[in-house]
């Protein structure tokens, strides 16, 4: 049975090819690698960079054309109180539905984290992922209808003898309004909404990995439950709620559907780009406006990055 | 001392309701589509009637931007397979220099508000004076799709036992052999679950699409429209039911190819 | 005759790491050759060098006389059991057995008579039809025989085969794989860390230190006559003794080793060797016990059942015969 030679011919171009990628193993690597990263390089690296440079354009007032030459008059315009405004109130509310999706996410992410065994651990999961990846303007509609002057909340309330409660929440300065769908608090319940799985999961998995004989060894060296909290799986936690923080933060900042349906009508840094590329027809400052938000968010990675948070990613 | 199993009242009171509050709002968009009152969201609806349904069938206005916007989806799906199949080779097993910084590249298309990729893409079409077309949102949405392939398609390579590609070269297999025969149908659950969640994001998509689309409308598009002006109301909670089935199926599909692993998709948008 | 694999100064460093380091190495047609070491001697980089997985950083590897430097894996004639049998899990057994004729484009009815015709050769004539993971640890490595045996290969590569099985099934698979290459005749390479196995099963053996060959010969040479100190205490635990030990024994000023089986026990007066037991172990088909003897060595004695076994602290005696004593010139 020794009548074949132990070293077979080559027997055509996909022999001689496997026979270079094995020589070159550079050469496969990168074949496969060249398409995305074109793709990812030019179309988006690039749209980034021609973000940058439109941020540094600026516009003709009387003519309305986009002057191409660089200049940081554009920047200049961000800090008029009204623009100022603008990032500020987008910071508050990004910061205020990080802090509450934090607090809401922290039962569900728990109890699935620690209790929820077999056939309940797969409902929490896609409990958590159908609403995470179901339509994001559905659920915002939803909400429009849940919040509207004439919807369910307020005929819950008044069924319960409890309108006054929401008359009164509304009649607060600043964040109320003429009914929830058109106030603050309208917008900062659908954000909370809409943003909460991507709390959720990462603070899941990262409780996921506290190892319950951690925390009988908390109690065995005579800690009580509240403590055991407060010193283990808080600290423990910490890197999925920065990881999740980072996600809750990121997309507040840069929604601009949710403020335009359900709120006032102030501007957010989103609806800010949205208004001035489209009717106000200033491509200059919306950049301007879009790199408000990159900056935040590199300085805030970089942030988590040193508190450990991607490793709960 | 045994450690304590049970979970306490509160912390399932709690986990049972932040769920309800996750889930509950859905279930007025199905409700809202059977209401006869038209021009307002009275709760509870005055009557309840299936006529929207017909209604929203004979609307020829909804039509082209469903054709738009399952086409969008279909396109950017398949340039994401591939891409992204391509990428999640290349970085499962090797190290190379640059690795960390393809990875970031990969996520920083979800990682960035939607609102950032839309207005950068935005301008580099002005600044190169692109016309805006269906290309032009295909380009937006496959390079955000890039990524939910990408994860669902590494976490499979990296489980798949990496002996089983030397094994196919040692029995005599060329690359393109071992490829197709063994890459591929083990690879086949999660670029099935990839691909359907691409699609999912994809045809809901609206963030991105409002900058690269033009005067073209897909649905998600059609849908913001009488959002901010309605006309009537319950057809739009039926084309909301359309979309929300749309994305909610190939997801549950999704989960059910690759549940029991390891790499069960979904776990990050 | 030609050699099956020839090395010729083969070495394979990472960076730093010298995993094979100028290793020389000829291997007999139709010989059943055992690389011992332990994890991360070189030993199994030097079997991915013969499948093609590595490639030298320096030297030459011939097959069969023909230099394989250029030759991709899946252009040569030589076939792998793997370690963890990387049975395809989409395959049934079949299909798994049949892949390297498929590839080849072997028409169906004819792959899958020869495949049927390997199960048969490993006794698993019936188990075509079944998944990988519907199989034990035992068939699954008899799968990954079969698959490996259908290309007819001149060389089969075997990386640690039998590390995964229980005691009695690694036993009987040792049989049955020596019986099975005296059958087929093919060069059989065999990786393992066991060097019970690599005696009891090879023709010939190296055994590999830290990327180079501490002794190459027949089983019999290499245990009776260890060439270095590693040799010695690796292949049967020897007992190393350094030269003033060795003259006191009546040997030359030299390092010598012993095996704990050629000792036995004795009275104390008037032994070679005594000493305090320190140390004693059951081990079923005898006792290992230790012993400081004088000069600050440690003496290891296996004692088989049914002897009376001394107790700990008790001082005893050893004694062997002179041929026992193995004098190497350096440590």
């Amino acid at each position: 049975m020794t009548a074949i030679p132990a070293v077979l011919p080559e027997r055509g171009l996909a022999d001689r090819l496997t026979g270079l990628f094995w020589r070159r193993p550079n050469v496969l690597l990168a074949l496969a690698i060249a398409p995305p990263l074109i793709w990812l390089g030019v179309v988006y690296v690039g749209s980034l960079a021609a973000l940058l440079l439109q941020s540094f354009y600026s516009i003709d007032e009387f003519s309305g054309v986009v002057v191409p030459e660089f200049t940081l008059k554009t920047y200049a315009e961000l800090f008029r109180p009204q623009n100022f405004d603008i990032i500020w109130r987008t910071l508050l509310m990004s910061a205020l539905v990080t802090l509450a999706s934090a607090i809401i996410a922290f039962p569900i992410a728990y109890f699935a984290a620690r209790y929820a065994k077999g056939r309940w651990k797969a409902v929490f999961y896609l409990g958590v992922m159908l609403p995470l990846w179901s339509s994001y303007l559905v659920k915002v509609y939803a909400w429009k209808l849940i919040l509207a002057k004439e919807g369910i909340v307020t005929w819950v309330a008044e069924k319960l003898g409890a309108g006054f409660v929401i008359d009164a929440i509304l009649a607060i300065p600043a964040i109320g309004g003429n009914s929830l769908s058109t106030s603050y608090i309208g917008t900062f319940i659908v954000f909370v909404y809409v943003w909460l799985p991507f709390m959720i999961l990462p603070m899941q998995a990262s409780l996921e990995r506290v190892p319950t004989s951690m925390l009988e060894a908390s109690a065995d060296l005579g800690a009580t439950r509240s403590q055991t909290f407060r010193t283990v799986i808080l600290p423990l936690a910490l890197p999925g709620v920065i990881a999740g923080s980072i996600f809750t933060f990121s997309l507040t900042m840069g929604d601009y559907i949710i403020p335009q349906i359900v709120g006032t009508s102030a501007r957010f840094i989103g609806l800010a780009v949205y208004q001035q590329q489209g009717t106000a027809g200033n491509l200059p400052l919306a950049a301007a406006f879009a790199v408000v938000p990159i900056v935040i968010m590199l300085v805030y990675l970089a942030l988590a990055k040193r508190a450990g948070a991607f490793d709960a990613l | 001392m045994p450690s304590d199993n049970r979970a306490p009242l509160s912390l399932k009171i709690g986990a049972g309701l932040g769920l309800a509050f996750l889930h509950l709002p859905i279930v007025l968009i199905f409700l809202y589509a059977f209401t006869t009152e038209q021009r307002s969201y009275q709760f509870p609806p005055p009557g309840l009637t299936t006529k929207w349904f017909a209604v929203a069938w004979n609307r020829a206005d909804i039509w082209p931007p469903m054709i738009l916007s399952l086409q969008v989806a279909a396109i950017s799906t398949a340039l994401a397979l591939v891409l992204g199949t391509l990428v999640s080779a290349a970085m499962a097993r090797t190290k190379f220099f640059g690795r960390e910084q393809i990875s970031l590249l990969i996520i920083l298309p979800i990682a960035l508000p939607g609102v950032i990729t839309g207005m950068s893409l935005r301008s580099a079409f002005a600044l190169m004076d692109i016309p805006f077309s269906t290309l032009t949102i295909i380009l937006g949405h496959a390079t955000f799709c890039i990524v939910i392939v990408y994860n669902n398609a590494v976490a499979r390579m990296r489980r798949l036992s990496g002996g089983i590609m030397e094994a196919s070269a040692d029995l005599g297999a060329n690359a393109f052999q071992s490829f197709r025969y063994i890459l591929l149908p083990n690879l086949g659950s999660a670029l099935l679950a990839g691909g359907m969640l691409a699609f999912a994001l994809s045809f809901d998509e609206v963030i991105v699409t409002t900058f690269t689309a033009g005067q073209q409308s897909t649905l998600p598009i059609w849908m913001l429209q009488e959002l901010v002006r309605p006309r009537q109301r319950p057809v739009t909670n039926v084309v909301a039911i359309v979309v929300f089935m749309a994305t909610i199926i190939p997801i549950l599909f999704a989960y059910y190819v690759t549940r029991g692993g390891s790499d069960t998709a979904g776990g990050g948008k | 005759m030609t050699p099956a694999v020839t090395f010729q100064h083969v070495s394979r460093h990472f960076g730093s790491v010298r995993a094979v380091d100028g290793v020389d190495l000829t291997i007999a047609e139709g010989s059943f050759f055992a690389m011992l070491g332990p994890s991360g001697s070189g030993k199994t980089t030097c079997l991915r060098l013969i499948s093609g997985f590595e490639k030298p950083t320096g030297g030459t590897i011939h097959i069969f006389g023909d230099d394989v430097s250029n030759t991709p894996p899946h252009l040569r004639n030589v076939n792998t059991v793997f370690q963890d049998y990387a049975l395809f899990p989409h395959m049934n057994v079949r299909d798994n057995v049949a892949y390297g004729l498929m590839v080849k484009g072997v028409g169906r009815a004819a792959r899958y008579g020869k495949a049927d015709e390997m199960l048969a050769l490993v006794k698993l004539d019936t188990y075509g039809d079944r998944k990988p993971s519907q199989l034990s640890g035992g068939q699954r490595q008899r799968v990954a025989l079969a698959r490996a045996l259908v290309n007819e290969p001149r060389v089969l590569l075997l990386d640690e085969p039998l590390g995964a099985l229980d005691l009695k099934l690694r036993e009987a698979m040792q049989d049955e794989l020596k019986t099975l290459q005296q059958r087929l005749g093919i060069t059989f390479v065999f990786v393992t860390h066991d060097q019970g196995e690599a005696l009891s099963m090879a023709d010939n053996l190296a055994v590999f230190n830290e990327g180079k060959i501490a002794q190459i010969g027949t089983p019999e040479e290499v245990y009776a006559k260890p060439r270095t100190r590693f040799v010695a205490d690796f292949v049967g635990s020897s007992n190393v003794l350094p030269p003033d030990i060795t003259r006191s024994l009546g040997g030359p000023t030299a390092w010598s080793s012993l095996r704990p089986e050629s000792l036995h026990l004795t009275a104390p007066g008037g032994a070679l060797l005594s000493g305090p037991v320190t140390s004693l172990r059951y081990l079923g088909a005898g006792n290992r016990i230790t012993i400081a003897a004088p000069g600050g060595a440690e003496i290891a004695a296996v004692i088989p059942a049914g002897q009376p076994v001394p107790e700990t602290g008790q001082t005893i005696g050893l004694t062997f015969v002179p041929a026992a004593l193995h004098v190497r010139g350096s440590a």
